[in-house]
């Protein structure tokens, strides 16, 4: 504990300050207004001190460097999943992981928090975070696609048994050229070798119904609408809820199309579903545009930070 | 001719009386509705939490120290999870306990009443804002000042909770504490005031301890407020994988996972039957176990508070008084220790001793300091709590309406979200809210207005009134996070409703039903007994009374209580997060189909639409304008009616 950071800390109760002041003008008689400057003498003391004891446990993050404030995704993402398997190795994630619900909360806490990393789906990417390169190569569209970009997963759709009718039609079109193209405007990597959706003479009628990962709602919400333009007496409702939620739903048969983020767990594997993979997302590492440490890191930096090896971004920059 | 007349009139009576026993069943089955959704909850959340304490052990799922369920092997530790909640609530209570009850006691005793008329509904609209918007502010505003402020690499910690919940449990708190403060008796303040004590002595020795058992019970309903808690408190803590406990456990800059953030995280994207699923579950049992606790003393604490004003006769004290005493002065010695004990171990000797000589001096000053002083510092640091807490909800209204108000104009409003709602407008989810709240306040309010009018009209104090008052009383502290579970496991799969517009309002109009009862009952009180005995006296019938003379003028009231139930369905999310909602421009045709909300809308831009900021702030300000909006007419109509009922 510097005496620096005591001053500091005395300049930030500004607030105090003005309250004690308001506090002694009040009182006229010169005798209590000692007696009041004493006891708000000692007030001040008990809180410098107070403060001390709050910054002993800041002091301990240590002087030189940052320490890296690790983001990742909840438990049950399937983000999390792949990034488990893929970069960790299904080794365990440092236990001063922060963990967060949604990709948007992630890139929301990286923006404002300059010592922070994390992953998130390559749509995510703007100027309020700083991409970092993998290997040397940068997370985009073309080096997915090419295979060069080392961590994507698929994103998939699931149906009771084989697809028919309205269901069958919607996730042709959703693999189809048309949807893909919605696919690569919201920041997903689009399947290779599609072929145009073929419109047949008649158009659907009827109700879908499609639920399930919030990461593939915004990609699925699109495409049910450019889908809704081809078929205008079908009626199609896509809600969120998760990928659990989903899948538990389409095999209950309360929904036609399950969507989700993940693939079947082991507990999900005998429900009859049939898996259908509409896209690919690209995970990328992002920290905050701040961060003058790192612009590339290696997959195996990458699992030292999250397994908890490295601590301090001053131990990357060499 | 005897016989002709009598039959018609038997024939009305029997009609009559059909009508009149037939109101009573039906009052009395509405009555009851509290108490069968309390058990149906428990019942089913103990149906699907049941698997996981078969299969790992109840012991070994309340004493794990690791919540990891998808490692290997799996590990479901629910005691990190736990002692972060209590962790987090304590933290909050530090901060409201002190602001509540000093807002409490300004607004009963300092205030003038012109200042009274603008401070209180000031101080409820905070109660307004709903959870959602709260967190925003949090995650945004607040861990970015204490990553600033207090130079740590994170904001997202155990402190941001903690305020966050602290200023959200000021109204519940200041709210009940004031009505204690309110309700001592006058007597004790005038004879205080007579005998030549100040106002501050007066407060301070007299009311405040009278009405002691009052704001005991105001904490407890903060207490189980701040437990229950979930968006905010999800967005803010940080979480940590595993659910660590700090370290040091007085770490407040530590991240920190409680057992709402917990369900609220990884509800949606478990799979449904595994036993990450089963764990779950048996969190929100554990959850609700707790708050159960918390309500339970709660409404023990205000039931003998109402029987010791009921009974002035002094019974003889159970303990005689110098041994009570004697348990006081143990028990102070023994906090005293255990406080030093921690200081000594957090901070060293030094400044333990430096803290101990200080606390002693400030207690001497202030015993030299004359009366009249005296009663200036303490009514300056009691306005000082209330211009607290007034400069929180200032802060918090001050960001988003200047961050909303470049999105609001016409269109917005009007049309429906394009883009994903990056632009576009908000007209579905505003439709879906409205939707969702009328259905709710349909169900709710025949329910809650039956119920009180069976609670008040019909019977008499005893042991079916208590039990039902207290199933409201436990259903209005359940967890709103537990509500959107036992939604999901009850209406989605059970039912199997799916996500629909029926589940939706079946779950708010559950979660509502409390408060309704409650200030209906509020109502019917003011009703003076003269005017129902002066229907029985011209003949009038039990239900013809209650329904001609007995329930317009508690119409204002009841109305207040729908308008508060409105305002609080209109701000939740976690209760339709799993039961009803579905993101996108649609307006439902039925209710058997999923619906948009305005809180659910905010939640998904936020979460899941990227480059989406400026119509998140924009639906975040028409949530909250919305909800204020509501309780503005609630505190306006109760004005009203406070000031016409002058019987």
């Amino acid at each position: 504990m510097t005496i620096y950071n005591t001053i500091e800390y005395v300049d930030k109760v500004y607030i105090s300050f003005i309250l004690a002041i308001t506090l002694v003008i009040q009182i006229n008689q010169q005798k209590e207004k000692q007696k009041i400057g004493m006891l708000l003498i000692s007030l001040l003391v008990i809180f410098i001190l107070g403060a001390t004891l709050f910054s002993g446990c800041v002091q301990q993050q240590g002087q030189q460097g940052q320490s890296i404030v690790l983001i990742g995704r909840d438990s049950t993402s399937g983000t999390r999943e792949f990034f488990w398997t893929f970069v960790m190795g299904k080794a365990n994630f440092s236990a001063s992981l922060l963990e967060k619900n949604s990709n948007g909360a992630v890139q929301q806490t990286i923006a404002q928090t300059p010592s922070a990393i994390g992953y998130v789906g390559l749509g995510y990417v703007d100027s309020t975070v700083k991409a970092l390169t993998i290997n040397n190569i940068t997370a985009n569209v073309q080096n997915v696609l090419a295979g060069a970009y080392p961590i994507s997963r698929d994103l998939y759709m699931f149906t009771k048994g084989n697809s028919t009718g309205a269901a069958k039609e919607f996730i042709l079109f959703m693999q189809s050229i048309e949807g893909q193209a919605i696919v690569t405007q919201e920041g997903f990597v689009p399947l290779q070798n599609t072929v145009h959706y073929n419109v047949s003479g008649k158009t659907l009628s009827g109700t879908l119904t499609v639920s399930g990962s919030t990461t593939v709602l915004p990609i699925t919400d699109k495409v049910a609408t450019a889908f809704k333009a081809l078929n205008p007496g079908l009626m199609i409702t896509v809600t969120g809820g998760g990928s659990g939620a989903g899948i538990s739903a389409v095999s209950q048969g309360t929904v036609d199309i399950g969507m989700s983020s993940r693939d079947l767990q082991s507990s999900e594997s005998n429900l009859g579903l049939v898996k259908h993979v509409i896209a690919k997302d690209g995970i990328v590492i992002i920290v905050n545009p701040s961060n003058n440490y790192v612009n590339n890191l290696s997959l195996a930096q990458l699992k030292a930070i999250y397994k908890g090896e490295i601590t301090n971004w001053k131990d990357l920059s060499k | 001719m005897v016989m002709k007349i009598r039959l018609p009139q038997k024939s009305i009576l029997t009609k009559k009386f059909i009508k009149e026993k037939g109101m009573k069943i039906i009052l009395f089955l509405s009555a009851i509705s509290a108490i069968i959704i309390i058990f149906s909850i428990i019942i089913f959340l103990f149906r699907d939490a049941y698997p996981i304490f078969q299969r790992i052990g109840l012991g070994p799922f309340l004493t794990g120290m690791r919540w990891n369920p998808v490692g290997q092997p799996p590990l479901y530790g629910a005691f990190p999870l736990i002692i972060a909640t209590l962790l987090v609530t304590l933290g909050a209570m530090v901060i409201a306990i002190p602001l509540s009850i000093g807002s409490a006691i300004f607004i009963s005793e300092i205030a003038t009443p012109r200042v009274k008329i603008i401070i209180k509904p000031a101080v409820e609209l905070l109660a307004g804002i709903p959870s959602v918007v709260f967190g925003f502010f949090g995650l945004i505003v607040l861990t970015t000042w204490i990553r600033i402020s207090f130079n740590v690499p994170t904001g997202e910690t155990w402190l941001a909770g903690s305020i966050l919940l602290g200023i959200m449990a000021i109204p519940t708190i200041t709210s009940v504490a004031e009505d204690a403060i309110s309700s001592v008796p006058r007597e004790y303040k005038e004879g205080s005031l007579a005998v030549g004590a100040s106002r501050w002595q007066t407060i301070s020795k007299i009311i405040v301890p009278s009405a002691m058992s009052g704001i005991t019970a105001a904490i407890i309903l903060g207490i189980g407020r701040a437990i229950g808690e979930t968006m905010a408190v999800m967005m803010v803590c940080g979480n940590p994988a595993y659910g660590l406990i700090p370290q040091p456990i007085t770490n407040v800059f530590a991240p920190i996972k409680t057992l709402t953030a917990t369900l609220g995280i990884e509800m949606g994207e478990v799979a449904t039957g595994s036993n990450h699923y089963y764990a779950l579950f048996g969190l929100a049992l554990i959850l609700l176990i707790i708050t159960l606790i918390v309500n339970i003393l709660a409404t023990v604490i205000l039931g003998r508070l109402k029987e010791k004003q009921r009974k002035s006769k002094k019974k003889k004290p159970v303990i005689s008084y110098e041994f009570g005493r004697k348990i006081k002065q143990t028990f102070y010695l023994l906090i005293g220790t255990i406080v030093i004990a921690i200081l000594f171990i957090t901070v060293g000797l030094l400044p333990t001793i430096g803290i101990i000589t200080l606390i002693v001096v400030i207690y001497y000053l202030l015993r030299k300091i004359s009366v009249k002083v005296q009663q200036r510092l303490a009514f300056s640091a009691i306005t000082a709590t209330i211009i607290i807490v007034i400069i929180f909800l200032g802060i918090i209204l001050a960001y988003i309406v200047t961050n909303g108000v470049g999105a609001l104009s016409w269109d917005f409003i009007t049309t429906g979200p394009t883009n994903l709602g990056r632009s576009g407008g908000i007209f579905p989810a505003i439709i879906g809210t409205l939707y969702l709240v009328a259905g709710a306040i349909a169900i709710a309010l025949p329910l809650g207005v039956g119920a009180a009018v069976y609670l008040h009209e019909y019977t008499k104090e005893g042991i079916i009134t208590k039990i039902i008052r207290t199933g409201a009383d436990l259903l209005n502290g359940t967890p709103s996070i537990v509500f959107g579970l036992f939604g999901f496991a009850f209406f989605v799969l059970y039912l199997k409703l799916g996500f629909s517009l029926l589940a939706g309002q079946i779950t708010l109009a559950f979660m509502i039903l409390p408060t309704i009862i409650r200030t209906t009952e509020e109502a019917l009180k003011c009703v003076p007994q003269s005017l129902r005995e002066g229907s029985y006296a011209l003949g009038a019938s039990k239900w013809q009374t209650i329904q001609k003379v007995v329930l317009p003028p508690a119409a204002p009231g009841i109305l207040t209580g729908a308008i508060l139930g409105i305002g609080r369905a209109a701000g939740e999310t976690a209760p339709i997060l799993f039961t009803a909602v579905v993101f996108s421009d649609f307006i439902s045709s039925s209710v058997l189909q999923p619906v948009n909300a305005l809180p659910y809308h905010l939640f998904t831009l936020a979460t899941s639409i990227p480059g989406s900021q400026q119509n998140q702030a924009g639906t975040a300000l028409v949530l909250l304008l919305l909800v204020i909006g509501i309780y503005f007419i609630a505190i306006l109509l109760r004005n009203q009616f406070r000031k016409k009922m002058k019987w």
